[in-house]
């Protein structure tokens, strides 16, 4: 490789900025609305750093975010439902994915396509009828509904990753636990579930995630306060009648992103490696 | 014997196209712009009856478009009785009520001759894309009109078709095919595309010729003489074909030109409030203002054949090509507002659409038959083939247990809801028969429909149906959809994924190729930021754009009126503008995801390949060329299929910029359409028929990218 010269070197470092920039922009853009106590609804002035340096929203938005409700219900909301739907999925998910991963039954291929498909689904082909057949059965309203639907959503997604995590446990492995006498539950019990228990939790992490930050089909759904997540907060605060103070919504979208931001920040190749879904036929 | 069959096959599809147009010439109503051509050409047939040559040369009206279509119908009414002289309105006026008979008709029976011809002159070099141009309904339409499309659309192809016959060289067909420009040229300037196509087509066989040094050899074609006679023919045939350039050539020449420059930037054609990519839309689409009046709507159909067919047409005839990109180009950046203009294209059009049938519909077709039928031959199975099969049941035994729970499950929250969905899909079913639904009347509705108790109603779906008992509505819903219905909302989604991922893959690549360069300081500081954008959930994302591009309180909008309060942008106003938008906010959500896999794909990439690279002299641009991406793409394909499903399906960014129609995604569209609180909203059924054609794009675009990655496999993904 040539050696970079001092002018590339300055080149390149500007390019970066200028990309920098444009990442880093909009976000301050909204950050720093947070840390303005003088906006009531729109901002009206343009700036860039705020007026007044205040904590004060913070406070205000811990107590009450959204109509009546304090930010720890929101919160308890959001990871009830979250957690639901990535419990679910991994519970009904496991041994099928299991199944996908050691057997070559027939229309297995077909199977895992389907899978595909339903893990690149937009969430808005399965909410039309799920919200008729949860009315019908009286559960569109409760939080139990709101987390069928993000499992809908998040376990095709979740079979398909762990099915590649089992097959990445050697099938040596499993074979001499077989010779020692142990059954084919318990050696996915006690070898290869021990194993691939990294990439469930990724797998669980990620559908934990499709739940949080989830709003849209939210709202369709539920209609009391009670039931608000975190995510649905900050969608109703911008799409609410009254006119909302940016610097809250502003707030509520810091604190709730900080917690995933850092989440990415940290499992950053390994949440990229299971969003490519890798080919059908391996 | 094969000969005599083609000729069959090219005079039935030319009479198809002459009955298809004469019923059209008799039940379209009377179109813009008609009166005031049938108005011109009653002048020219007077001064022609007269013999009064300065009144031809001197005649202002409608001077912008050349007057050749409108002497052909003088001469064709000219012996006719006189009628009352049409006023001469500008062109812009709503179209006459009336106008005179059989003037009228002959002037119509003028364009279905020379539309007709046009399909004879295709269906010869093509009886398959002759048919296509023959039943495409745009085509149709002006070609049974009194227009100017018909002329040029005719001559414009046998410009191509005499070129081909003179394979470059110059000889009788060569000027036949000049003499066709001229009067293409004097019949209606866009249509003369095709002759700056032949140009490129010349050029490219000129340097493809030179590279294979055969210029030194004698009869080298590739003297500029053939091209010179080529345009010197046509010039003459246009000065002679246009009277009105009999004097003043020059200043006439441009005043036309003027106004044509004008008139495109004019309010008139702003106001119409197309996108840029509308031609687009129009194509997708069959011709929407005469319902019943087309006995094919394939126009669609014939656009995605097309798309199939076009790299097979650029490797037999690469003048075709030229002449199709070129033309859409042309459509895409000139401002218009008249669909007529896609005649410019359609011959090409159709040539690809039937390329694309014999690749991709008869040639998988053949293949299958014959793959059926080897298979039925040898019916009994080897050994091998049978303990396979046994080995795959006693698998199918063990694997049953195993996959209960994760069946039942799904059955339950995706399958069935998708089988419901398609169930409502067939029904008038919407808020109004909500009650009635949930208690199981799209069932009902459905079954009684599909077993033949019920007749499907009509509904309008616009308005919804008022009914509160769901009621079987046919499959017309799903059919009108797939035939075009909602053109407008799958041509938008589908730029808007090509256009947003190459957006992508453009800055995540050149990123990624500057943070993997060893040297490079504060590498693990920018890729730190950079991935900002990825981890914040999308929809912060896209109220951190909301926030800026806020037409009244945004950030751009309060420093635009910093001094004082001017007036708003209204970037949502135009559909172009919102689209950059969209595309700037896109970027910003996305290059990343595509930056940590160019990343990775480059951890992999060995040094020395470069080195040795660079030993060669290649550098820059080269270098990335030849051997940077091509090592490259096998490792980051999987991340541009991933972000092209998911810039497919986008959905929380156009909630959130709140962008209106035809500028939302499927998927936005279909939650409009479903949210029973939601200004138009509660249209179950057609919500549900949407998500059904969603499912069906997006099963067939995995598909295809399956094949494409599995095709990429030469470097396995570590």
């Amino acid at each position: 490789m040539r050696k970079v010269r001092w002018w590339q070197q300055v080149i390149y470092q500007i390019g970066l900025a200028c990309v920098g920039l444009f990442v880093l922009l909009p976000i301050w853009g909204m950050v720093y609305l947070a840390f303005d106590g003088g906006i009531r609804g729109w901002p009206t002035m343009f700036r860039l750093w705020p007026e007044q340096f205040t904590l004060s929203v913070f406070r205000e938005v811990w107590q009450r975010p959204y109509q009546d409700q304090a930010f720890l219900a929101l919160l308890k909301n959001s990871l009830l439902v979250s957690f639901g739907a990535a419990f679910l999925s991994l519970v009904f998910g496991a041994s099928m994915a299991y199944a996908f991963a050691r057997y070559r039954f027939p229309g297995r291929t077909a199977g895992l396509f389907g899978l595909l498909v339903g893990a690149l689904l937009p969430a808005v082909a399965l909410m039309t009828p799920l919200y008729i057949l949860l009315s019908a059965v009286g559960l569109r309203t409760s939080l139990f509904g709101l987390t069928i639907v993000y499992t809908a959503f998040a376990m095709p997604f979740c079979i398909w990753n762990m099915r590649a995590a089992f097959q990445s446990v050697g099938k040596e492995l499993e074979e001499s636990a077989f010779l020692d006498g142990a059954t084919t539950l318990q050696t996915f019990w006690w070898i290869t579930l021990p194993l691939s228990l990294p990439s469930i939790a990724v797998a669980a992490l990620i559908a934990f995630l499709i739940g949080y930050s989830e709003f849209a089909m939210g709202w369709l759904f539920v209609d009391r306060s009670q039931n608000v997540t975190l995510a649905m907060a900050i969608a109703g605060i911008i799409q609410g009648n009254a006119l909302q103070s940016w610097s809250r919504l502003a707030a509520l979208a810091v604190m709730m992103s900080l917690p995933v931001v850092v989440i990415f920040m940290a499992l950053q190749r390994t949440l990229m490696d299971r969003w490519m879904f890798g080919d059908i036929n391996d | 014997m094969k000969k005599w069959w083609l000729f069959v096959a090219v005079l039935l599809v030319a009479g198809i196209a002459l009955g298809l147009r004469l019923q059209a010439l008799r039940l379209l109503p009377i179109d813009y712009d008609e009166d005031d051509y049938l108005g011109a050409a009653q002048r020219y047939a007077q001064a022609l009856r007269a013999g009064d040559m300065g009144e031809i040369i001197s005649y202002e009206y409608n001077f912008e478009h050349p007057p050749l279509t409108k002497l052909i119908v003088g001469l064709a009414i000219a012996p006719l009785p006189e009628a009352p002289l049409l006023p001469e309105q500008s062109s812009t006026m709503p179209p006459a009520g009336e106008l005179p008979q059989p003037h009228f008709n002959i002037a119509r029976t003028v364009s279905v001759l020379f539309g007709t011809l046009e399909v004879l002159a295709l269906a010869i070099l093509n009886p398959l894309a002759g048919f296509f141009l023959a039943i495409h309904t745009w085509q149709i339409k002006y070609t049974s009109q009194i227009m100017l499309e018909p002329l040029p659309a005719l001559t414009s192809l046998l410009v191509v078709l005499f070129y081909l016959r003179s394979k470059g060289k110059l000889n009788g067909w060569l000027v036949l095919s000049g003499v066709a420009l001229g009067i293409t040229a004097a019949a209606k300037y866009p249509y003369c595309i095709v002759g700056v196509a032949i140009l490129a087509d010349w050029l490219w066989s000129n340097r493809v010729q030179r590279m294979a040094g055969e210029s030194e050899k004698p009869g080298y074609p590739g003297s500029s003489r053939p091209v010179l006679a080529w345009i010197l023919a046509a010039l003459v045939i246009f000065i002679l074909l246009d009277p009105r350039l009999w004097a003043e050539s020059l200043s006439r020449l441009i005043q036309s030109v003027i106004y044509h420059w004008d008139y495109a930037h004019s309010g008139h054609v702003r106001q119409a409030g197309f996108p840029a990519w509308q031609p687009l839309v129009w194509l997708s689409m069959p011709v929407p203002w005469h319902p019943g009046l087309f006995l094919f709507a394939w126009d669609f159909l014939i656009t995605l054949l097309a798309i199939l067919g076009f790299q097979r047409m650029w490797r037999k005839q690469r003048v075709f090509g030229l002449w199709l990109a070129m033309a859409l180009g042309f459509l895409l950046v000139w401002p218009t507002k008249w669909p007529q203009y896609l005649l410019i294209l359609t011959a090409p059009l159709s040539l690809a659409a039937a390329e694309g049938f014999m690749g991709s519909v008869w040639a998988p077709a053949e293949k299958l038959v014959k793959h059926w039928r080897d298979a039925r031959q040898s019916r009994h199975l080897s050994a091998e083939a049978r303990a396979n099969r046994a080995v795959g049941w006693r698998d199918a035994r063990r694997a049953l247990p195993w996959l209960l729970p994760g069946m039942v499950g799904l059955s339950l929250i995706a399958l069935f809801p998708l089988i419901f969905q398609g169930a409502m899909a067939l029904t008038d079913f919407n808020a109004t028969s909500i009650r009635d639904g949930i208690q199981g009347g799209v069932w009902r509705a459905a079954w009684q429909g599909l077993t033949g108790q019920e007749k499907p109603v009509e509904f309008d779906v616009l308005q919804g149906s008022r009914a509160k008992q769901v009621r079987y509505a046919g499959p017309g819903l799903l059919i009108g959809l797939l035939s075009g219905g909602v053109a407008e909302i799958l041509v938008f989604n589908v730029i808007w994924t090509v256009l947003s991922v190459t957006l992508q893959v453009i800055l995540g690549v050149l990123v990624a190729l500057v943070l993997s360069r060893p040297g490079v300081r504060l590498r693990g500081f920018w890729s730190a930021i950079f991935i900002l954008p990825w981890a914040i959930p999308e929809f912060v994302g896209a109220l951190v754009w909301l926030r800026i591009f806020e037409p009244r309180y945004g950030w751009l909008a309060l420093a635009q009126n910093l001094p004082l309060d001017v007036s708003s942008p209204s970037w949502f106003e135009n559909p172009n503008q919102t689209l950059l938008i969209l595309l700037v906010a896109a970027t910003w959500y996305g290059f990343p995801f595509i930056m940590l896999a160019a990343l990775a794909g480059f951890k992999l990439m060995p040094y020395e390949v470069y080195d040795a690279a660079a030993l060669d002299g290649a550098g820059g641009w080269r270098l990335f060329k030849h051997i940077i991406w091509p090592l490259l793409m096998p490792l980051v394909i999987p991340a541009i299929i991933i972000r092209s499903i998911f810039a497919f399906n986008q959905f929380y960014l156009f909630i959130a910029l709140r962008t209106d129609y035809p500028l939302v995604t499927f998927a936005t569209l279909s939650y409009y359409l479903f949210a029973p609180t939601g200004y138009f909203g509660g249209q179950f059924a057609v919500s549900a028929a949407i998500n059904i054609i969603t499912v069906i794009v997006l099963v067939v675009l995995i598909v295809w990218f399956n094949r494409v990655s599995r095709a990429s496999e030469g470097v396995t993904y570590a």
